[in-house]
């Protein structure tokens, strides 16, 4: 359950809580007896029960792959990935993090004197601070490194929510830091000669370099670095791989041990997800459920929504007319402030204004269904969009696509849409998105057209703080016939 | 009338779930102790599209955006009023929804010009709804609202008649087009007025002159300048909507 948190690296003294009170109360600027220690919180009174939901990237497995430059390192991950074909493996190369170098360095580098071959030409510091972010199911800022400028580029790359991650470079086995989060551990070995062909074809491709250069740099760093640093790792190695790609049975043997990962992974967030519903049954609905007033008016549109012989016409705009109601009532949940105005008549009027930008985004495919009624109450609202799919097999929530507002952790209110929450895990991975890139819980608010009883109490169980907009409450879990009708397909 | 702490109090505006200190203050709608007054549920939302149809500042687009936001929750709320009966339907799961379906016919009716900006709204929810029109104007020789033309629906009398008016003063031409749908035989306990901003004086006299009309408003507000303007009011609702 609480594996998500990094193991902490041998180097770093084990924090004792009163030492981490002084620290928060300096940054707080309070002095640190205003600060309570509570020795047991499940048991304190003062914290209201909170239960924990573990997104199935908050433990990822990480496999190193080391071994010598041109042994078929980063071929044998692509390999992998190709094989397996899941959007939540991925590859970290550890040539990302290679050291920006200083003026005399890089002068060097040119001339193909500098010893990229090195492990102090690498910043573990930072790659065990981005592995250690990742493992904790937090998004992974990544340096972009560029071998014709030998120097960081200012832009990152994000990784976000992998489930495998495969980090491969020369040295990943190297860092005591980095051994301490691998789950498996891989030495690529090739012969010298078909490792420095490898490389001479590579570098002269892709980094282009000139064939004196590459060969110079093998026999002043490569090799003798080879020796000294890189061979060395096959020590700590739990299988080592010759031949790399071609060799069937270790291909066979890394995609199997994958496999059987995100095989435990998936039945471990689908267990977690059944625990909260058994600990969620029996509650009253949170305070933060703010069900839609159920006039007479909503009913009606409501009986046409329902209704399975309603034409195509009438139930779009049926529920584009409720979803506008819906999208309203969000509204009344967001942060307003006070703000007096001038009416034409030059008098005052004590009013309000929200009290920043507000965005939305979409969890996909069935939120989009409630876009025609954001667009009426919020027409230049920034739309983040979720692509949750549940596995048809397992009933698991998958998170296949991402793509959010950048500055979305500054907004002052992020409206979560979704046509139908019946169980509630795709809710809590969106939500779950949403808190990983910085959005503050108490700043979501989930709306939706219908939402069962159990996906509500599992949600405000894990997520107090966000609230939920609700159109209809119902008993059971139902299948999401919302979509299927609004998009007609 | 009223006493004066009743009138457009300062309040805590916010969810329930909130605690008073996390809400924003703002001057909300006066409350009035009449039956057949609805006045929208005071949310923040609320309030603070009324603050930018209010301010002086703000250009016509969004002055048109914002008050046909309102203009839907007001046609939405006044709908809430129509007769239903039950209606019970099978769902595509399989499921039985215990529905609503609404008795008899409607249509809108206008005041000219400004009611006729709430059509839109209307229409956003009722798509093909018929639409009469009422024009009213002051005569100049008696100060007194004149009836100038009408164009209502042949059978009004079998209807609903959600009347529509964004301003409502001393309602000298409200309290004229009701007795025009009177004579046309429209029985006062189907019509509802549907109303943006009202001086409190104008609307406790209107709401018992026709004990049995609904009237459904978003804010009534501090009560009448001496030129008979609802103060602090938000300008000409038809000029900010049409021409200014």
């Amino acid at each position: 359950m609480d594996n998500n948190t990094p193991s902490p690296s041998p180097s770093t003294p084990t924090p004792t809580p009163q030492s981490i009170v002084n620290h928060l109360a300096t940054d707080l600027k309070v002095p640190p007896s205003a600060l309570r220690i509570i020795e047991n919180p499940e048991a304190d009174p003062t914290i209201a029960k909170r239960a924990h939901y573990a997104p199935p990237w908050a433990d990822v497995s990480i496999i190193g792959i080391a071994g010598s430059s041109g042994s078929g390192k980063s071929t044998l991950s692509q390999a992998i990935v190709k094989k397996l074909n899941l959007p939540w493996v991925v590859i970290l190369s550890i040539d990302s993090f290679y050291k920006s170098l200083d003026e005399e360095s890089s002068r060097r580098a040119f001339r193909n004197e500098y010893d990229f071959d090195s492990p102090e030409a690498l910043d573990f510091d930072v790659l065990v601070e981005r592995l250690q972010d990742l493992k904790a199911g937090k998004r992974a800022e990544i340096p972009v490194y560029s071998f014709e400028k030998h120097a960081r580029l200012d832009r990152t790359t994000a990784i976000y929510s992998p489930h495998v991650l495969i980090l491969e470079g020369i040295f990943a086995l190297y860092d005591p830091r980095v051994l301490d989060l691998l789950d498996m551990k891989i030495f690529c070995e090739a012969d010298a000669d078909t490792c420095l062909s490898r490389r001479i074809l590579r570098d002269v491709r892709d980094r282009g370099r000139d064939v004196d250069g590459i060969i110079k740099q093998w026999f002043n760093f490569v090799k003798p670095n080879f020796e000294k640093f890189v061979d060395p790792q096959r020590k700590v190695a739990d299988i080592i791989v010759p031949r790399g790609v071609e060799n069937h049975v270790a291909m066979t043997m890394v995609t199997q041990f994958i496999q059987q990962k995100l095989l435990e992974k998936s039945k471990r967030h689908r267990a977690a997800l059944t625990r909260l519903e058994s600990q969620a049954r029996h509650q009253p609905l949170s305070n933060k459920v703010v069900l839609l007033p159920q006039t007479t008016q909503l009913i009606g549109m409501n009986t046409f929504i329902h209704d399975i012989d309603t034409s195509k016409e009438d139930f779009i705009f049926y529920f584009n007319r409720f979803t506008t109601l819906l999208i309203e009532k969000a509204m009344d949940n967001i942060p307003f402030a006070s703000t007096t105005i001038t009416t034409p008549l030059n008098l005052t009027y004590a009013g309000l204004k929200p009290r920043g930008e507000v965005s939305a985004v979409v969890v996909l495919r069935g939120g989009a269904a409630l876009e025609a009624g954001l667009k009426r109450v919020l027409p230049d609202c920034k739309t983040g969009r979720v692509l949750i799919q549940s596995n048809l097999r397992t009933g698991e929530p998958e998170l296949h696509y991402l793509a959010l507002p950048p500055d979305i952790a500054n907004h002052e209110a992020v409206l979560l849409l979704d046509a139908q929450m019946s169980s509630g895990g795709s809710a809590l991975m969106a939500v779950q998105v949403l808190v990983d890139h910085g959005v503050k819980m108490e700043r979501i608010v989930l709306a939706t057209y219908s939402a069962g009883k159990m996906g509500l109490h599992r949600l405000t169980t894990v997520f107090p703080e966000v609230t939920v907009v609700v159109g209809n409450v119902i008993q059971d879990v139902e299948e999401r016939w919302v979509e299927k009708r609004y998009f007609r397909c | 009338m009223s006493n004066a702490s009743e009138i457009a109090p300062t309040k805590c505006v916010g969810p329930d779930y909130r605690a008073e200190e996390q809400k924003p203050t703002a001057t909300v709608s006066t409350a009035v102790d009449l039956p057949n007054v609805t006045v929208l549920s005071q949310t923040p939302q609320l309030i603070a599209l009324l603050s930018i149809i209010r301010d002086k500042g703000t250009d016509r687009g969004d002055f048109i955006f914002y008050s046909n936001r309102i203009i839907r929750l007001l046609v939405e709320e006044g709908l809430n009023h129509l007769p239903t009966i039950e209606h019970p339907v099978t769902t595509p799961v399989g499921r039985v929804y215990d529905g609503l379906a609404f008795q008899g016919k409607i249509c809108g009716v206008s005041i000219m010009r400004a009611g006729e900006a709430m059509e839109q709204g209307l229409r956003d929810c009722c798509r093909s709804v018929r639409i009469g029109k009422i024009l009213i104007q002051r005569d100049e020789e008696t100060a007194q609202p004149k009836l100038f033309y009408d164009k209502l629906p042949e059978d009004i009398a079998d209807r609903w008649v959600l009347l529509l008016d964004p301003m409502f003063a001393t309602g000298g031409s409200a309290i004229m087009a009701v007795e025009v749908l009177k004579s046309r035989g429209v029985p006062e306990e189907r019509i509802i007025f549907l109303n943006i901003l009202a001086s409190p004086e104008g609307i406790s006299n209107f709401a018992s002159k026709f004990p049995k009309l609904r009237t459904v408003t978003a804010f009534i507000d501090q009560g009448l300048d001496d030129k008979n303007y609802i103060i602090p009011g938000l300008g000409d609702f038809g000029d900010r909507y049409y021409s200014m």
